[in-house]
């Protein structure tokens, strides 16, 4: 009987112009998101890369001079664009696409998309992500809401359940066969995001086909969600009419006033500290110490007696190595803890923001979902930070190694601009690469956005299980 | 005539008492209020932020004034002198950090625009120029890509969907409520009373679109007598907008199909015109032409500073001098002039650079413009932006002010600096007064 339901069910699908006219339009949008996405992509990941390369090679032809001379000229760190981007391209227009690495100072990650950008940036782009987050809802809202008020109205509802059929199964059928329905639109995009990605030279990026993979089985769940929210509320209504409105009211409220409503909500429980104060907070810790008792000088005059006691010498032109290097070295990693303290700070903060739209996830499956596929794509607020990370960490070594270089090889008593390193030594720091996290690592991020998922899910499995023989037929 | 009133007082009477429309209302009306409220936190915090850097800058300047004045007897008071008193500062640190704000212009609560991506403040000082401005204000990305929660957002999303949730069944209704045949038997033509309902529609979209943007004026304290002008401007492109959702549910409506079906109709259309079709564009913009690299000022600006460090004094000096003749006294070895018109051969070769890009920028941006008419949300949306004074032109114009501010400042200070001149208590009043 579920079978012939089923059967039922999507050959009267199929034959529904309208599904036929909304089916190719979707199919259509997604594709043309997908392939342009694509391209997008690869422009942009090509532009980066040959950046990357191009700044190497500055660096390795920077000619001959003094290493702190290089570690001031420095080193850029762009942000590799990710290969799933395509999918969802998330935050990626907000967040900066390179940062200039130099010595003394943490800069940011810089010249985001979106500063460049008109008024109309700021609609987005037109990815599969905003399709399948957005509009199937919607399409899942068009093939349900009448899927059992309207059998209800004709009166066949009153007559399958004469012929002893139950509810329960009759409602299985129809979530069924719906849900198989919205699965024949959706995974043709994802076999061709597939193609896509093995089409590209040089293979797929690691743990490319894994994220896809969770994607594509994250935006299944999210999609059984709202078909098995709709079928219930058209289950549970009297009149199609009020079902529809009360879907299109509840999609507008998911995904349309709360996602904004949240984060407005966040922005204005969390304070973000301005850049004045930012600033201000490292000159300060950076000047007076971290616990502000601490000064420079200080620091300096304890560090240099402490060098002079470790060689049993009494002036610093006695020395074996060069004190400069090593008071730069010195320098360099205290100013690394006021950094590191400094923008912590500041992460907290966006993080307890962003949280708050993650525990939203569990009221509204759409930020659940939203939030799973930045992180699945590497378009999330983790993968800036691991990338901002990943630049910094290599910042901090190559001005180690300079320092080092200065402070053993460049003897007391040569002028600064006697004492030179080329292009031999400049190739001993390696061209910087950077990784995207795994898959385990960015789901174990997500719990929450995939424990909502589940709760979600159980909990209208356990409600269609409860309440489906309760469907009255008349 | 006398139909057309009679219909429209009967529709007014059913309006009235229609449940759907009072929700309706309640729901505009509240998020109407909220987005007041957000806009209005959002600009004051803005303020907060320069009111910030305004009372440190008046705290550091009066500290100047009064290391200026000091007896210089002690180590430590004559070091703060010298810092007070010397026009390049103390070493390497500079003289003094001035702040250049922005003023917030007064519809800006209203339509945050693209203001949230852009610092609303610069610290400036007489160093390299593109060093300074390229700082950005701390903001969540999570944040900015959602956008804002202000009343253009309601204006622009939220009340087309009030114009389909109040035409959709403008037709079906009669029809499905089965009313449709007794209107036909009347006198008056069917047409002439879908017009008087649609019509008093219209009048609620419009009624409700003023009364936001009155209120939205009020709550922020925004003077309709000064700015009567904002008011009627924004109201124009608002109540414009409003009819233009009104003729596109009127399409709908004249298909005459049933009211779930004019109800997703409705919404497609909305789907498309306020997020499919801006998004689109910008999809194919981004397939097009990538965004220009804006690491390449940076670089560009490095390098140079590079030679400038790696090379003779004369390097600097040579060029400096050919362009300001006026500040020549023939020193070629003196560590402050030589460092401070580096600043000038970086600013220069930043600003060369900058505008090279900005071109592009303005270039690839004006690739879509031809095609803003097919997302007319987004094109609301910039009008909406440019009459509050918060689209990118405005941040652009700023910059220019900052520019000319910096070069201001460089006169000011590199008179003294190539003189050897330094301030008084007495100049540094009136530097105060002239920036």
């Amino acid at each position: 009987m579920f079978k012939l339901i089923v059967r039922k069910e999507l050959r009267t699908a199929v034959r529904d112009v309208r599904l036929q006219v909304s089916a190719v339009l979707l199919i259509g949008l997604m594709c043309t998101a997908v392939l342009l996405g694509r391209q997008g992509q690869q422009q942009i990941q090509a532009q980066r890369a040959a950046a990357q390369t191009a700044m190497y090679d500055v660096w390795l032809d920077q000619g001959e001079k003094h290493p702190h001379s290089a570690a001031h000229y420095g080193h850029f760190a762009f942000k590799p664009k990710p290969v799933l981007s395509f999918l969802d391209v998330g935050l990626d227009n907000y967040t900066g696409v390179s940062v200039f690495l130099e010595a003394h100072q943490q800069n940011e990650v810089s010249f985001s998309a979106a500063q460049d950008g008109n008024g109309t940036t700021r609609f987005g782009e037109l990815t599969a992500a905003l399709i399948l987050q957005v509009l199937f809802p919607l399409l899942i809202i068009f093939l349900t809401f009448n899927t059992l008020s309207r059998e209800r109205e004709e009166g066949t509802l009153r007559l399958a359940y004469a012929q002893g059929l139950s509810m329960r199964r009759l409602f299985a059928g129809k979530v069924a066969a719906t849900y198989l329905t919205v699965l024949l639109i959706f995974l043709p995009t994802m076999v061709l995001a597939f193609v896509l990605l093995y089409q590209s030279g040089g293979g797929v990026a690691a743990g490319a086909v894994g994220k896809l993979l969770a994607l594509t089985a994250g935006y299944a769940v999210y999609f059984f969600i709202f078909v098995l929210l709709c079928a219930l509320v058209s289950a549970f209504t009297r009149r199609s009419e009020v079902a529809l409105l009360t879907l299109l009211g509840l999609w507008i409220v998911c995904c349309i006033v709360v996602p904004k409503a949240a984060t407005s909500l966040a922005d204005s429980l969390y304070t973000t500290p301005s850049q004045f104060e930012f600033r201000r907070d490292i000159d300060e810790g950076v000047a007076g110490g971290i616990d502000g008792h601490n000064p420079a000088d200080e620091r300096l005059a304890t560090l240099k007696q402490e060098v002079l006691d470790e060689y049993r010498v009494s002036t610093t032109e006695e020395l074996p190595v060069n004190w400069s290097g090593i008071a730069m070295q010195a320098g360099e990693e205290y100013t690394d803890r006021v950094y590191d303290r400094e923008f912590s700070k500041i992460e907290h903060v966006f993080r307890r923001q962003n949280r708050l739209s993650e525990w939203l996830g569990f009221l509204n499956p759409y930020l659940a979902i939203r939030h799973l596929s930045m992180a699945l794509a590497g378009t999330d607020f983790d993968h800036h930070v691991a990338f901002a990370r990943a630049a910094e960490a290599y910042r901090r070594n190559f001005v180690r190694v300079m320092n080092k270089d200065m402070e053993l090889n460049h003897h007391p008593g040569i002028a600064f601009g006697d004492y030179t390193r080329g292009r031999d030594f400049w190739s001993t720091i390696e061209p910087f690469s950077y990784e995207l996290p795994g898959t385990a690592a960015l789901l174990a991020h997500q719990w929450r956005s995939l424990a909502a998922l589940l709760v979600w899910l159980s909990a209208l499995v356990g409600i269609a299980i409860v309440f489906t023989p309760k469907i009255s037929p008349l | 005539m006398n139909s057309l009133l009679h219909i429209l007082a009967f529709g007014g009477r059913n309006l009235w008492r229609s449940h759907t429309v009072k929700v309706l209302l309640l729901v505009v009306f509240g998020t109407g209020l909220y987005s007041i409220y957000f806009g209005k936190s959002v600009v004051d915090d803005q303020e907060g932020r320069i009111a910030q850097v305004r009372a440190y800058e008046r705290t550091q300047f009066d500290t100047l004034l009064h290391w200026a004045s000091l007896d210089t007897t002690s180590a430590e008071n004559k070091a703060h002198y010298l810092q007070a008193v010397s026009p390049a500062g103390a070493g390497f640190g500079r003289h003094f950090t001035y702040y250049v704000a922005q003023e917030t212009p007064p519809g800006a609560g209203l339509c945050l625009g693209q203001r949230d991506l852009y610092p609303v403040y610069y610290g400036i000082h007489v160093g390299d120029r593109a060093r300074q401005m390229n700082v950005g204000e701390l903001a969540n990305p999570m944040k900015l890509l959602t956008g804002n929660f202000d009343l253009s957002y309601v204006f622009v999303f939220l009340f087309p969907l009030l114009v389909v949730a109040l035409f959709y069944n403008l037709y079906a209704e009669e029809q499905e409520g089965g009313t449709l045949p007794l209107l036909r038997s009347q006198s008056t033509n069917l047409r002439l009373i879908l017009l008087g309902k649609g019509l008093l529609q219209l009048l609620v979209v419009w009624g409700s679109a003023t009364a936001l943007l009155l209120l939205g004026f009020l709550l922020q304290g925004i003077s309709l007598v000064e700015h009567g002008g904002l008011f009627l401007s924004l109201l124009t492109v608002v109540l414009g907008y409003g009819l233009l959702w009104t003729v596109l549910m009127a399409g709908v409506v004249w298909l005459r199909r049933s009211s779930a079906l004019s109800a997703m109709l409705g919404l497609g259309i909305w789907l498309v015109f306020t997020l499919i079709t801006p998004a689109l564009l910008n999809l194919i913009l981004l397939a097009n032409e990538p965004p220009p690299n804006r690491a390449g000022v940076t670089h560009a600006v490095r390098t140079l500073n590079d030679r400038i460090w790696e090379s003779p004094k004369s390097f600097v000096f040579d060029r400096f001098y050919a362009a300001h003749p006026e500040l020549d006294r023939g020193d070629t070895t003196d560590f402050n002039r030589f460092y401070h018109a580096s600043f000038t051969l970086l600013d220069a070769e930043a600003d060369r650079l900058q505008s090279q890009l900005e071109e592009r920028v303005r270039r690839r941006n004006g690739l879509l413009e031809p095609w803003f008419w097919l997302a007319p949300a987004a094109l609301v949306h910039e009008q909406l932006s440019k009459l509050c004074g918060t689209d990118r032109q405005r941040h652009l114009d700023f910059i220019e002010q900052t520019h000319d501010y910096h070069q201001a400042l460089k006169q000011l200070y590199y008179t003294r600096i190539f003189s050897g001149e330094q301030f008084s208590p007495e100049d540094l009043r009136r530097l105060e007064s002239e920036l």
